[in-house]
């Protein structure tokens, strides 16, 4: 593989604020066959006789667009790995191919991971047994002068090695002390070693015989004075020295060629051109083709839709563009006389495109390179065709097939015109077009090989941090200095960082490890009610709290639709939405109806909603328009200044006042979930189909029950608890919300959920299979908001008289765990001081949500690390710090090929992988591969964010939500037999796939002891705590009070009441 | 002068020194490498706004109580030129003077106002962001520049204020200056308002050359506004007011200007909330008014202004109804209002009337403009409610233009979408021309220097006839064609 272009990435942002824009170096060719090649091994040789080029041209269009962001409709927000083209490929493989394909940072930058290991973080030791491991046996061959390989690449991690361009460093040299003064990183041994070392040199070898020294040397001599060597003080000797070693080093850089090999020229014009000095032609294009697709999209912003729409991306393109009179931009001169040819000649989109390439001189053998690097320049809206012409059913207006094909037609249109112009008017070049390319590349200088100063600069630093003397590295000669550039060079950046990073996942791994592997479990006997909640790591807190405030209850961890997959519409909703992970696609409609009673009350509620509804519209419209917009500001619109002001200053308290007008205005009517299927209703999988059969139903819940372990032992109450996130002023609300509900709030799934286990026919068939649920068993619904940590328990006026005062009780129980989890969430919230109560961090998270101001009403799956599969008594009293998704197991009620756990790891994998995955890169290059800081995103279309006016579509998460997340590769630690491991994962090609290639780490923990086994290199291997005992305190806020960062596990109230050890 | 009229300009000086100590306050320790905390920012922006705010408003408790309409705050004379040729040439000095009137008073309690409202939203909003200083001293010098231009008494008071919203709003547009677009859309901002700004310069100059003085008062021959007359011949306001009407017109975006109001959507919400929601694209509605008696003696100057403003309005709405993204859907809808109330301003050449309507609109735009544009990201969310309200998918309403033939109907509709094609005529038939003027003078320079040189070296060797362009003098082929150097746009900072 060639790393050039990942070098050159990687040095572009050495110094750049990690979250920083910056402008993306776009595909090179040659990584971009290489990509190809790896990414579609099966992909069959195209036949160049049978298909036409058209086709040709549609099947490289299609294979570029394995490269588009995945991203769909911001409204439903999935989270999938960013590097989704490349999964095919080893983690460290796929990172570098993603640095070199979209110019972004492959792991954090050195000076993050250094930070790390200031911090300790990181240790020396991870570092240490990192690099030992990847050298193996080569890790103590010596490196001349002297030291060993581990040693030297030991030393390139712990210190910055400063570089530059040749015009940088002579400022450097210049400048600074760089050659007076030995780096202060440097030991006081390796100092006083090179001093004292080129010394002894300089007194014995060669102070005697300057005739025959090299020049620079006498030159030295002639500047330090030689006459007065023997009386030098101190400092005159480090200076001297570090002359001699900086002169050596050039001498020695001068001696061996550079091995590393120049980039390849870029394939675009534009690029090419831009390097000529000519405008960049992106920059015009860019500008019609953003504002035209945006158009060609659009779900409802604008108020008079693209004419031509419903004829496909490519005519509506050339009608719109093949009137005269139109845009003077001059490099447009020729488009719409050819637009108007293209039209009259009914010409197919690909065919266009092929004249097009044709007329750029692309020669077919480079189609596939020259589309895919085509595509990435803009490739967030490229993307979002993409998923509009394939997913139609996710937009309320799809768009026809083929309209990526259209788009790169349209945009090669644009390309030709621009590339012609910009060759005449900048560089005054006007021979054929299609020959430009060479042209350029012939014109151009070539991008050699790095100057002796650049090659030479880090050797020098070295030679000050190891120690290594002038007179040493004198004695040389040709090959010792190859040799040694050699093993510089061999430890590029990009190496360099990866090292760092698996340091700082091992680090992290033996933590979590070291924490299961010393914990006992712990079981409370007989609970007072049981709790399922979602699986989310979010989630995870919330369990721990409500365990500490009732240490008599037990807690269950299940994917947050809780096996009910369903299209949804709330009573005061417009349309129905999918609650279930993306991968599945309900074949039940559900609705929520107003109770019998409450019918009339519910209508006449809709009919004023419906109004106020239809008025606030108009007005919305009419301020847009400018007669309406003029009587409504002019009379009205000092008003607006009312809401502006209590809003903006006091955004708690107009919640509040809202809420408490909205119940003086009509109080919401009673309604119930219509579950069950009546007779009349369509038959099942039609839209029209509403409800479950009661089989349906119990097939459902015995598939919830079975998966968490939850067959018998029942609790008087068990509480299935959905979650969602409420907050204002966010387009990526929906990546807030419950991910298994395909990003909306899960209540309805709970709700539906127990209203289903409370059914006395479901119960009958449960028992019949197995599960006897008690008939004093009562299942409530509720919903958790993350956001202002508040859970509303639902349906709670069907609970039995019986078990009203138990509710009551549990009711007040969860109040509090929500303070207290309030209070836990806001040490990591920079602007909630450390010294606040539980109430008042409640009072603090609802004013968040409620903050039209807020870019963090709150952290989303920031935490996101770790995955437990198992029992909750392995990680019960365990402070996790929220970082664990934890998914109920029970090992011991699962068969031998592990039917219930290969259920689970089925959605394990994607969803809490793509979750760990997509905050993994939208940390590690925000602006790359996440969409940059919110504060200059502008909802386009509907579908999505630009920055400011006009840009590309902004892909995955913005900085304000994974600016604590710690990247590290997701751990699943599942307690199973590596036996079963090995059969789910032979049956789960995805799962195996992502464990092999390294995109997740696994381990199994035995059911019956604490042995752990860690997958690494193809085969699970033992694991050795490295600690003897987790750290303890009282409760969770007191390990926890005063921290902001992220926190080491310990063990929570060890021996608390009510709860057995195991 | 009563005790209560001293109090009165007491006050009014305590809310003009307010913006400029926030501008102290936030900028010294940042030049001094120490930049306030956000904490310090947030409590420094409450406190003096709060103050300003209070003060203007006690201000106008106080012109209500003495029924005062027209209170000055007079700083004296920062330069004066005595007159040396005869009394019938004047002499020439530089006031600091500030008026509180029915005009000002509004305006001055909007910019503390929303300003205020929206320092309280930006230091939650931009909370951990590193230019968080920048922002508030940028927004600082914005408030000063507003509240200076609109208390102005005198036209270069005006032209201070208006240079300072020009400066900090240009910076703040290329906020995000580490990005390429920011830094080349605020400079494309700046060079429309170094145009608007020369207009402002020249008929500051006029002025002064016509009636010896820039003060206001003298100018409404002290009278509170807007009973204003001038003694102004007809010919001389049409002059000074159609220079004010070009600067007018770049400051509010009016066509052909509005090329670079989209463009400004560059910057962090507030910002873009502020600027061309709320304040910089009134202020040159608010000049035009400013000097609303000079529209009352020129009749064809007040055609100007209302055609200006009516096509504006029409431009913008049908530039509005095709944007896609919901910050220039709004930037445009402000932009309509705005033109109308340019034109609003032009009739009340014929209606007076007309003035307070046009404030009125003015006041009340920027209040709902302002709440619309801090809410514009939960777009997906109040269409989602309004959806679920009506229960039905919104309804698109295009509007008459989309039933317009189709030959028709595409052109709109393309003119509409390329914003009217503004910056590519003004690239094309201003800036164009202007640089081939510009370079034919740097050839002749060349030429004459190298013809001056051998003159003065006769007995060197000939040199070589002329140096090579270097190659970015290349013609331009929009406005602003190459990057601006990042530089260019922080320089002030
Ligand atoms: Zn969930």
């Amino acid at each position: 593989m060639n790393n050039g272009p990942i070098q050159h990435a990687a040095r572009r942002h050495a110094n750049c604020v990690p979250h920083y824009p910056h402008t993306p170096i776009y595909a090179q060719a040659s990584t971009l066959v290489v990509v190809k090649d790896l990414h579609h091994p099966d992909h069959a040789p195209r036949d160049g006789h049978t298909s036409t080029p058209a086709d040709r041209f549609r099947a490289a269009v299609e294979h570029g667009a394995h490269l588009l962001p995945a991203q769909g409709p911001i409204n439903v927000f999935i989270h999938h790995n960013t590097l989704h083209a490349f999964e095919a490929l080893p983690f460290e493989t796929a990172v570098a191919h993603g640095a070199a394909v979209f110019g972004c940072e492959p792991y954090l930058t050195e000076a993050r991971y250094r930070d790390a290991l200031a911090k300790g973080r990181i240790r020396f030791s991870d570092l240490r047994e990192v690099l030992a491991d990847d050298l193996g046996g080569l890790a103590l061959a010596p490196v001349k002068p002297h030291g060993t390989r581990l040693d030297l690449r030991l030393a390139m991690l712990q210190y910055p090695l400063a570089g530059g361009t040749a015009d940088e460093l002579r400022w450097l040299i210049a400048e600074t002390d760089a050659l007076t003064r030995v780096r202060p990183e440097a030991s006081a041994a390796a100092r006083g070693r090179l001093v004292s070392e080129t010394r002894r040199w300089v007194m014995r070898d060669l102070r005697g015989r300057n005739g025959t020294n090299p020049a620079w040397m006498r030159d030295l001599f002639a500047r330090f004075g030689l006459a007065g060597i023997e009386t030098w003080p101190e400092a005159t000797w480090e200076a001297f020295a570090l002359e001699a070693l900086w002169a050596l080093c050039r001498e020695g850089a001068r001696a061996t060629a550079d091995t590393q090999a120049p980039a390849p020229p870029p394939i675009r014009h534009r690029d090419l051109l831009l390097r000529a000095g000519a405008a960049d032609t992106d920059l015009w294009v860019h500008d019609v083709l953003t504002r035209f697709t945006a158009a060609f999209l659009d779900q409802g912003v604008s108020h008079w839709p693209l004419p031509g729409r419903e004829l496909g991306y490519f005519k509506s393109f050339c009608a719109l563009y093949s009137h005269s009179g139109g845009p003077p931009d001059r490099w447009m001169a020729g488009l719409p006389a050819e637009a108007r040819a293209l039209l009259a000649a009914g010409t197919d989109p690909a065919a266009a495109a092929c004249d097009a390439l044709a007329a750029l001189g692309v020669p077919e053998s480079e189609w596939d390179a020259f589309v895919g690097a085509t595509l990435l320049p803009l490739r967030g809206w490229a993307g979002m065709v993409h998923q509009v012409e394939t997913r139609g059913d996710r937009v309320a207006l799809p768009v026809p097939g083929g309209s990526l094909v259209e788009f790169v037609a349209v945009r090669l249109l644009l390309e030709k015109h621009a590339a012609a112009y910009a060759a005449r008017e900048s560089l005054g070049d006007t021979g054929p077009l299609a020959r430009l390319r060479e042209r350029l590349r012939a014109a151009a200088k070539p991008g050699g090989p790095r100057g002796e100063d650049e090659r030479a600069f880090p050797v020098f630093q070295l030679a000050q941090l190891l120690g290594w003397g002038a007179g040493e590295l004198a004695a040389l000669g040709p090959d010792g200095w190859a040799a040694l550039f050699a093993e510089v060079d061999g430890f590029p950046a990009l190496a360099r960082r990866r090292a760092f990073h698996l340091a700082y996942e091992r680090r992290f791994r033996e933590q979590c490890l070291d924490a299961l592997a010393l914990h006992a479990p712990q079981k409370p006997r007989g609970p007072r009610f049981q709790a399922i909640t979602c699986l989310d790591e979010r989630e995870e807190s919330f369990r721990r709290h409500l365990e500490e405030v009732a240490p008599d209850c037990e807690t269950f961890g299940a994917a947050g639709f809780f096996a009910v997959p369903m299209y949804y519409k709330g009573a005061g909703d417009a349309h129905f939405v999918p609650l279930c992970p993306i991968v599945l696609t309900p074949a039940h409609w559900v609705e929520e109806r107003p109770t019998g009673a409450e019918e009339e009350k519910a209508r006449r509620l809709k009919q004023t909603r419906r109004l106020l509804g239809s008025v606030s519209h108009r007005a919305h419209v009419g301020t847009r328009t400018f007669a309406v917009g003029a009587l409504l500001t002019a009379t009205l619109g000092v008003l607006a200044s009312v809401p502006l002001v209590l809003r903006i200053l006091f955004p708690r308290l107009t919640a509040r006042l809202r809420g408490r007008l909205g119940k003086f205005v009509a109080r919401e009517p009673g309604t119930a979930l219509r579950l069950e299927r009546a007779p009349e209703c369509a038959p099942a999988g039609a839209p029209g189909h509403l409800g479950f059969t009661v089989p349906e139903m119990a097939t459902q819940a015995e598939r919830l029950l079975r998966d968490i372990g939850l067959v018998d032992g029942f609790a008087r109450l068990v509480f299935v608890i959905g979650h969602g996130s409420n907050s204002f002023n966010n387009p990526h609300k929906s990546a807030y919300d419950c991910g298994a509900c395909g990003g909306s709030p899960g209540a309805p799934n709970g709700r539906a959920a127990a209203a289903i286990l409370n059914d006395a026919r479901v119960r009958a068939r449960l028992a019949q299979n197995g599960i006897a649920i008690p008939a004093e068993t009562w299942f409530v619904g509720g919903y958790h908001n993350t956001c202002d940590d508040s859970v509303t328990l639902l349906d709670t006026e069907g609970v039995p008289d019986t078990h009203r005062d138990a509710l009551r009780a549990a009711g007040r129980d969860i109040e509090q765990t929500c303070a207290r989890n309030a209070h836990e969430r806001c040490r990591r919230f920079m602007s909630a001081p450390l010294t606040l109560s539980p109430q008042d961090a409640l009072r603090h998270v609802e004013g968040r949500s409620e903050d039209l101001a807020q870019t963090r009403p709150e952290l989303g799956h920031a935490t996101n690390a770790l995955c437990v599969v198992g029992r909750r008594e392995r990680t019960r009293g365990l402070f996790l710090d929220r970082r664990a998704f934890l998914t109920a197991y029970d090992p011991t009620r699962d068969d031998a090929h592990g039917t219930v756990l290969a259920r689970t790891m089925a959605a394990v994998f994607p969803v809490c992988g793509g979750i760990n995955l997509e905050y993994f890169f939208s940390h590690v290059d925000s602006p790359g591969y996440g969409c940059g800081t919110k504060l200059p995103h502008n909802i386009t279309a509907l579908l999505g964010v630009m920055d400011g006016a006009a840009s590309d579509l902004r892909t995955g998460l913005p900085w304000q939500m994974v600016e604590i997340h710690e990247p590290v590769r997701l751990l699943i630690v599942c307690e199973t037999t590596v036996d079963i491991m090995q059969k789910v994962l032979d049956g789960n090609p995805m799962g195996r796939s992502m464990t092999e290639n390294g995109w997740v780490q696994l381990a199994v923990l035995s059911p019956t002891d604490n042995t752990l086994k860690v997958f690494r290199d193809g085969a699970f291997r033992d694991y050795a705590p490295t600690a003897d005992a987790l750290p303890a305190a009282a409760s969770s806020a007191d390990w926890y009070r005063g921290w902001r960062e992220h926190l080491e596990f310990a063990e929570i109230a060890p021996g608390a009441a009510g709860v057995e050890h195991v | 002068m009563s005790d209560l009229a001293q109090f009165g300009s007491f006050l009014g000086a305590l809310a003009i020194l307010c913006p400029f100590a926030l501008v102290v306050i936030l900028g010294l320790p940042a030049l001094a490498g120490a930049p306030v905390t956000e904490r310090a920012a947030d409590r420094a922006c409450r406190c003096l706004i709060a103050t300003g705010l209070a003060a203007t408003l006690g201000v106008l408790l106080v012109m209500l109580a003495t029924g005062e309409r027209h209170l000055v705050v007079n700083l004296g004379n920062w330069v004066t030129i005595a007159s040396h040729g005869g009394a019938d040439h004047g002499h020439y000095h530089f006031a600091i003077k500030f008026e509180f009137d029915r005009l000002s008073v509004p305006l001055a309690l909007l910019s503390f106002a929303l300003c205020g409202t929206i320092a309280a939203f930006a230091t939650r909003y931009l909370h951990r962001e590193p230019g968080y200083n920048r922002f508030f001293v940028l927004f600082s010098v914005f408030l000063a520049g507003m509240v200076t231009a609109s208390l102005a008494d005198t036209i270069e008071t005006l032209f201070a204020g208006w240079e300072l919203v020009g400066l900090s709003s240009a910076l703040l547009v290329a906020f995000f200056q580490e990005r390429a677009n920011p830094a080349r859309n605020g400079f494309r901002v700046w060079i429309v308002y170094r145009v608007s700004d020369a207009a402002l310069l020249f008929a500051a100059v006029a002025l002064h050359h016509m009636t010896g003085e820039g003060d206001f008062d003298k100018l409404m021959a002290a009278r509170s506004w807007p009973d204003g007359q001038t003694t102004l011949t007809e010919g001389q306001a049409l002059l000074i007011g159609s220079l004010l009407l070009l600067a007018a017109m770049g400051k509010s975006a009016l066509v052909p200007f509005s090329g670079w109001l989209p463009r400004a959507m560059e910057g962090p919400t507030p910002s873009s909330a502020v600027f061309y929601g709320a304040l910089s694209v009134h202020l040159g509605a608010f000049l035009l008014l400013r000097l609303s008696p000079l529209i009352a003696v020129s009749p064809p100057l007040a055609v100007a202004i209302v055609a200006v403003g009516l096509l504006t309005a029409l431009y913008a709405h049908l530039a509005g109804t095709v944007q896609t993204d919901i910050k220039s859907a709004l930037s445009f809808a402000s932009l309509s209002q705005v033109g109308l109330i340019v034109a609003e301003i032009g009739a009340g050449h014929w209606e007076p009337f007309m003035w307070y309507v046009a404030l009125t609109h003015l006041l009340g735009h920027a209040c709902l403009r302002t709440l619309q544009f801090v809410r514009a990201p939960s777009l997906l969310r109040d269409y989602r409610e309004l959806e679920n309200a009506l229960g039905a998918r919104l309804p698109q309403q295009a509007g008459p233009l989309a039933v317009a033939p189709g030959r028709w109907r595409a052109w709109l509709y393309r003119f509409a979408l390329e914003r009217g094609y503004l910056d590519a005529v003004l690239g094309d038939y201003v800036a164009a021309p202007f640089v081939k003027l510009f370079k034919l003078f740097d050839r002749w320079e060349r030429q004459w220097t190298a013809f001056l040189n051998q003159e003065g070296a006769s007995d060197a060797p000939a040199r070589p006839a002329l140096p090579k362009p270097p190659p970015d003098e290349r013609p331009a082929p929009a406005l602003a064609p190459a990057p601006p150097a990042p530089e260019a746009v922080e320089s002030g900072s």
